[in-house]
């Protein structure tokens, strides 16, 4: 008897974690059933963080390319060819994201997958697609070895032909936040910060390397552990180091915690960040003693774009419910650049999919080119976006606004 | 002081197991599953709405947009092509550079200002701003930075840029063109000529 | 200048958070030999209750000072009823079952209560801002805190006295002491052992909910998965003095806390250790005061030593 009811329970515990965990993944293949009437299926992979402390940016890239998916569905853009989107969370670990990966190339429909959000879980996915020579677009990672191999400062070698990424590397952003802080804002004497991961330790070097280049002065380095929300010891150490800015690579749930305590510590400096903290959540965590605090972010400001304006409009009519937050646009471009690809792979097999679908797909990939969202999309030798584009913006009122933007020409 | 209320380390007969030996088999169970199953039951319809809802998301037409010129800095690109005798020689500590403009799309681009953004170095160019360029053309533009005060400089920039502010008639902005690696490395040799070369 | 007293205050602040929280793990350990992990989450269960009462129930613009007490209210009722639902139906029908059962439970509850706050409470995917109580920052010599930390600087020592009280001087207080020593005897007596049970996991949840508070005050923040963390470490202070001892409980978390703050702040000055200086690493050395302190005495700071019972 009492061995039945413990049965019973486990079995109800277990019961529930399941309905909990489907839940959360309720709308996981959101959009998949948009009505296939005949012809092919194409199954466009998506890895993202949909749940935790990084969904806000993982929905919005989930959501945007199910809306390029629904684009296309619509204006029949590739023949008899019916595209479909499977989002899997990856949690932001590199652990899931691999094992997401391997199930992503189980699919035989998934001709292309865009994703992850984060570096750490590009990293533990390429080689997974590489060897199955399925096509992965990321619309976020900003670490240069992803492209250009670990050794990318001396020799940029490209380690993996499958991967491709719409978003600009930290090997520009870095940079581009250190001449930002040391020339426009005046600011000699810097306290960076990090979170050891393989975005935010990247960035934090990259911006490291280039101020000290231009004669500014490192007062104190500190790498926090992301899994804490208590920074007070790192604030006291920011405020006694005579620093007048702090840099932070790293993501937004940290920042904003961060940024709080080092003000609440009584140094009223600005924080610095990149991409990762460009989302209307770090002010939400950094409250109102953020304002003035700075991140760079990846592409032109949306209201420069006509064509971002459109898909800002689209995706409104769509009615997602969670915003496209900073990676929308690039979600949307890597979406369509795996449909452009398939397009074309298509075309060139008299309007039928080739048996070897996936490696002509990344193949064509190298050669796509249109007018996206963030502007033309096309890939260099690297994998790398041809279109480099970055904009500084502040923490003004409660809202970012944009207040410098600088194209990479070089 | 001891104010603690249990035992460390109890062994392994601790009393519970008879304690509650007490809190009665069977009874419970059945009410118990039929609680738990409810539950998930409920958990399931609920599942099931949501995902109704999620798969009846609108789908709506695209909207062909009126395009109204684009930004300038949207229209222009601006590349490096090299190292260039400036207009007054490589007398002062100048260093000449020539860089293409090319205005992509839309209505003619003024250019209004070249600037860098360090406070060590000032920035000439011809032809001088502002001037015009035409629609969808390419022009040559030779720009000279010279080193106003060296403490200021810096030494071996990067990622150095320059500020171009760009006007046609949609706006009027400040956009920082980066000039790739061979404008990097050519400038921090002419600074170190320009400046000596104590390393820093 | 000198930062030795604002970072002893921080590691204060912070360590006074994990006592609060571990007084519930200590509570539950010493009477029914539970290790309740799913005690962090009834920690962010309050903090969750807390928030409702102030935005969902309170009208908007009331006055922290009415608020407060009210949502400290909140807290422990969202608390104290998660943490008696879990005891009466997760670990009560287990309490006969080989020790893992309870243990493995705690981990299930830990996981479902998480799941369901960030599936069932509005807005909670990521994480939500706490209301803050005006005024300060306070500057006391070379030392700043903040409300929210005065908020915790009091709390967490009227919450010992209190509890201190309840237990040495209570009938309820005298009947847990009775079960922790023996409960056999005890329910001999006339103690109602199933009763004291429930109080334990009641009393550790109201601890909880005043540390969840303090928390969302002095952090302006919480999220579903706030508790996990913290009840680790908390758990680890409980450890560290002693488990089973309320005081222990208290003087574990301060320690650990001041551990942490003081590796993050100085482990770096020492020359050839400045890898191992950032607060990445601050775990690491308090883990290793932890290990150090077990080594030589397994039963914690003030733990009791007690001989093998046959």
């Amino acid at each position: 008897m009492r061995q039945r009811s413990l049965i019973a329970i486990t079995a109800a515990l277990a019961a529930g974690a399941l309905t909990l965990t489907a839940c959360g993944s309720r709308d996981d293949d959101g959009g998949s059933d948009s009505g296939n009437g005949g012809g092919t299926t194409v199954v466009i992979g998506v890895d993202a963080p949909l749940t935790g402390d990084l969904s806000a940016l993982g929905l919005g890239i989930k959501n945007s390319v199910d809306l390029a998916a629904k684009t296309a569905n619509k204006d029949n853009y590739v023949d008899g060819v019916k595209f479909e989107i499977q989002a899997l969370d990856d949690q932001g670990q590199p652990s899931v994201g691999q094992q997401n990966a391997t199930k992503l190339v189980a699919n035989e429909d998934v001709l292309g997958v865009v994703g992850p959000l984060n570096s750490s879980v590009g990293e533990s996915m390429q080689k997974v697609f590489d060897t199955a020579k399925l096509v992965e677009v990321s619309p976020a990672n900003t670490n240069p070895a992803l492209t250009q191999g670990v050794d990318w400062q001396t020799k940029q070698v490209r380690p993996y032909k499958s991967y491709f990424r719409t978003a600009t590397t930290d090997a520009i952003q870095g940079p581009f936040a250190a001449q930002y802080v040391f020339n426009d804002s005046k600011k000699k004497k810097v306290f960076v910060i990090d979170d050891k991961k393989t975005y935010g330790a990247g960035l934090a070097a990259t911006f490291t390397e280039e101020f000290k280049k231009l004669g500014g002065q490192v007062v104190g380095t500190e790498h926090i552990n992301p899994d804490t929300k208590d920074f007070n010891a790192v604030a006291t150490k920011v405020k006694n180091s005579g620093a007048d800015v702090v840099y932070y690579g790293g993501e937004y749930p940290q920042a904003g915690p961060l940024s709080k305590q080092i003000k609440a510590a009584g140094a009223k400096i600005p924080v610095v960040g990149g991409d990762g903290i460009y989302s209307a959540d770090f002010i939400k965590l950094a409250g109102a003693t953020g304002n003035g605090d700075l991140a760079t972010s990846v592409g032109a400001p949306v209201e420069e774009l006509p064509s971002a304006k459109e898909f800002v409009a689209n995706y409104k009519a769509a009615g997602y419910k969670e915003a496209y937050e900073a990676y929308g646009g690039y979600s949307y471009d890597s979406g369509w650049a795996i449909i452009e690809a398939v397009k074309k792979v298509v075309e060139d097999n008299d309007g039928k999919l080739p048996d070897d679908a996936r490696a002509k797909v990344t193949e064509a990939m190298q050669n796509v080119s249109f007018d996206g969202v963030t502007g033309k999309v096309s890939f260099d030798e690297f994998g790398d976006a041809t279109n480099k584009q970055l904009t500084v913006y502040a923490v003004e009122n409660g809202a970012w606004k944009s207040v410098k933007s600088g194209t990479y020409t070089g | 002081m001891t104010g603690g209320i249990g035992p460390v380390e109890p062994g392994e007969d601790t009393y519970l197991r008879n304690v509650t030996g007490r809190a009665g088999p069977g009874g419970r169970t059945a009410p118990s599953r039929t609680r738990h199953r409810r539950t998930v039951r409920a958990a399931g319809a609920a599942l099931l709405l949501l995902a109704a809802s999620g798969s009846l998301r609108a789908d709506r037409a695209r909207e062909p947009a009126e395009a109204p010129p684009p930004y300038p800095s949207q229209a222009v690109t601006l590349a490096y092509l090299d190292a260039a005798p400036g207009p007054g020689g490589a007398r002062g500590g100048g260093f000449s550079f020539a860089v293409r403009l090319s205005v992509r799309s839309g209505p003619p681009v003024t250019v209004t200002r070249i600037a860098q953004p360090s406070a060590g170095l000032s920035v000439a160019s011809s032809p001088a701003a502002p001037f015009q360029t035409k629609p969808h053309s390419d022009s040559k533009i030779i720009v000279t930075l010279r080193v106003t005060e060296c403490d200021k400089a810096p030494r071996n920039p990067g990622f150095p840029f320059l500020d171009v502010t760009l006007r046609n008639t949609r706006a009027i902005q400040t956009h920082s063109f980066i000039l790739g690696s061979r404008y990097a490395r050519q400038l921090s040799q002419a600074l170190q000529v320009a400046c000596g070369n104590d390393s820093r | 200048m000198n930062e030795l007293p604002q970072q002893l205050v921080n590691g204060l602040l912070l360590g006074s958070m994990y006592g609060l929280i571990a007084i519930g793990y200590t509570m539950v350990y010493g009477i029914v030999q539970l290790i309740n992990f799913a005690h962090g989450e009834i920690f962010m269960t309050g903090a969750f209750g807390a928030l409702t009462v102030y935005i969902y129930i309170l009208p908007d613009g009331t006055s922290m000072l009415i608020a407060l007490p009210l949502m400290l209210m909140g807290a422990m009722v969202v608390s104290v009823a998660v943490a008696v639902g879990a005891e009466r139906f997760a670990y009560r029908p287990l309490r006969g079952a080989p020790r893992l059962a309870p243990l493995i439970t705690a981990i299930g509850l830990s996981l479902a209560l998480q799941q369901a706050v960030w599936a069932w409470y509005p807005h909670a995917k990521s994480a939500r801002t706490f209301p803050q109580i005006d005024g300060g920052p306070f500057h006391i010599g070379s030392v700043t805190l903040q409300t929210g930390d005065v908020f915790l600087l009091i709390a967490a020592p009227v919450s010992m006295a209190i509890l201190a009280y309840f237990v040495m001087r209570t009938r309820t207080g005298r009947g847990m002491q009775a079960t922790a020593q023996d409960p056999d005897t005890a329910k001999l007596m006339g103690v109602n052992t199933d009763r004291i049970i429930v109080v334990a996991f009641a009393l550790g949840a109201v601890f909880a909910a005043v540390g969840a508070v303090a928390n969302g005050l002095k952090y302006g923040q919480i999220d579903f998965k706030m508790g996990f963390i913290l009840g680790l470490k908390a758990f680890t202070a409980a450890v560290l003095g002693g488990i089973g001892n309320i005081y222990g409980a208290m003087i574990g978390g301060v320690v650990l806390g001041i551990a942490e703050t003081l590796a993050t702040a100085y482990i770096a000055d020492i020359p050839g250790l400045d890898k191992f200086g950032s607060q990445s690493w601050a775990d690491v050395w308090a883990f290793i005061l932890l290990i150090l302190v077990l080594l030589f005495r397994p039963q914690g700071l003030l733990g009791e030593r007690v001989a093998d019972r046959a």
